[in-house]
């Protein structure tokens, strides 16, 4: 579904920060992302998750070459993906519903299909109780919620989630992961960047493991 | 126009929240300025006009009988000339009344040799030839002198032109600094607004969208600045029209607006909204193409 071929990323006249990274990310695959800081998560979930375009390398989404696509092809592609911020993103002035919503508005759906559908995925993440709470008033763990909401409403291809527990408390990197896991089984194509290897053990999936720039596959271990 | 408008920007900060009291100020020094050429325009015309209906006469003889001879005999010929609807001597106090700033108040039998004044209204249909007029006068009355006033209404016509185009430029540069400042507001609230434009992007929207929400809000502002300077353009013209009505007829009169200038004055804010719109639109979208 999403191929790398022999990518590399620098910005500007900077060191290559990803070289040579090469996978493939079936369709329903799960895989975490792992390394330590500085070692090109990042830059490789933005070139996922399309905010950047390699310097060099093959990319190819959903069956299309990205180097073959201008720029007006890419909202279309966007809408396919879905992302999960470590610091969340949410609209400070919007409330947890008008943020979940967007993406819908953006694909133009109806006022019917966004109050129906965001109403129902913000019951799946438990905060029904929190619609039209702004992120100004919400904890960690309602926040990313909310995140993961946005993220996934358009039920997205790809999920990309860059420290998704990062900033709230085991028990709710715990709920968040559950999260992620039943959409990945409804067929969505995951990626997690963490640094939590107890998360990783946890969940046994195939682990992209990056290291200054290159990329290594630890197979998965089974689901303990 | 607007299908799809998504309201993802925050209100807006300070520093745009001071752009349509910029854009006020613009239109308010436009509208100023518009009304001033206009005025001078109406002005030059209907003074033009007066004294184009008008021509005089002076018969400067030194003898006393002998400028009254001269005098009949330029009324005979005027009255008599296709194209002149009246000729009329005016009296010795009339002529005293017109010396007197230079010379004080004199009695009219005070022997001064001033010469006679004959006020001359053309019908304004048939066409007078004041050339030709001027030297069968000097035939009939070797004194007497033509003044249509061209030459000096020439000048002041000149001037007139002369600072109608100078209050058109200042409307041009006024505009082009509209746009400036609104690009650099434009820029200022892409800046800020990086992080929500971007998360945008990565969710699909396409920069139509994006501009859509800069459209109307600038159109907002535009708007917003567009009522507050016509307001005040207007309220100053109401208080110099008043002013100049006072004063009397003549050139200061015509600043009074009329009924149609005011209501074209009134579309100014449109133009102000569509122009600061426009600008913005422009600015945005290629800001957004410079975006992954």
């Amino acid at each position: 579904m999403i191929t790398f071929e022999n990518v590399g990323m620098r910005y500007g006249m900077g060191a290559e920060i990803l070289q040579d990274v090469s996978f493939t990310l079936e369709k329903g695959s799960f895989h975490f992302l792992v390394g330590p800081s500085g070692a090109g998560k990042t830059t490789l979930l933005k070139l996922l998750y399309l905010a950047h375009r390699p310097s060099r390398g093959l990319v190819d989404f959903f069956g299309k070459d990205l180097s073959s696509l201008g720029r007006d092809d890419l909202p279309r592609l966007r809408r396919r993906i879905g992302v999960v911020f470590q610091d969340f993103r949410l609209f400070d002035h919007l409330t947890a519903f008008e943020n979940v919503a967007l993406p819908l508005r953006i694909k133009g759906a109806t006022k019917k299909q966004v109050q129906d559908h965001v109403e129902e995925l913000l019951a799946w993440v438990g905060l029904e109780e929190r619609l039209h709470a702004k992120p100004a008033t919400l904890s960690g763990g309602e926040k990313q919620r909310v995140a993961i909401a946005r993220a996934v409403i358009n039920k997205p291809d790809l999920l990309v989630a860059d420290e998704p527990t990062g900033n709230v408390d085991p028990e709710m990197s715990q709920r968040l992961m559950h999260l992620f896991v039943e959409l990945n089984k409804l067929g969505t194509t995951t990626v997690v960047a963490t640094h939590d290897e107890n998360l990783v053990s946890a969940i046994g999936a195939p682990v992209f493991s990056l290291d200054k720039g290159q990329l290594s596959v630890r197979p998965d271990r089974g689901q303990s | 126009m607007w299908g799809r408008t998504l309201q993802f920007l925050p209100k807006s900060k300070d520093r745009e929240g001071l752009l349509p009291w910029v854009i006020g100020v613009m239109l308010f020094l436009c509208a100023l300025a518009i009304a001033s050429a206009a005025a001078i325009g109406t002005g030059i015309e209907s003074w033009s006009r007066d004294l184009a209906s008008n021509i005089t006469v002076q018969v400067v003889v030194a003898d006393a009988t002998e400028r009254q001879a001269q005098t009949d005999a330029a009324l005979t010929l005027l009255r008599a000339t296709p194209g002149v609807q009246s000729a009329t001597v005016l009296a010795s106090s009339e002529v005293m009344a017109l010396v007197s700033p230079w010379l004080g108040d004199l009695p009219i039998d005070a022997n001064l040799p001033v010469p006679a004044l004959i006020d001359v209204a053309l019908d304004g249909v048939t066409p007078v030839n004041t050339t030709a007029l001027s030297e069968r006068l000097a035939i009939a009355a070797p004194g007497a002198q033509l003044d249509d006033h061209q030459a000096w209404l020439s000048q002041i016509l000149d001037l007139a032109a002369v600072v109608q185009i100078v209050l058109i430029s200042v409307v041009g540069m006024v505009v082009l600094s509209t746009v400036a400042i609104v690009i650099f507001g434009c820029r200022a609230g892409l800046a800020t607004h990086a992080e929500p434009i971007a998360i945008m992007h990565l969710m699909g929207a396409e920069d139509s969208m994006i501009c859509r929400a800069f459209d109307l809000r600038y159109l907002a502002h535009g708007i917003k600045g567009g009522l507050v300077g016509i307001a005040f353009a207007l309220l100053t013209l109401w208080l110099i029209s008043r002013m100049a009505t006072e004063l009397g007829e003549g050139l200061v009169s015509a600043f009074a607006p009329s009924t149609d200038f005011s209501a074209w004055l009134l579309l100014m804010p449109v133009f102000a909204a569509l122009l600061t719109m426009a600008t913005a639109r422009i600015t945005v979208r290629r800001a957004l193409k410079e975006m992954m």
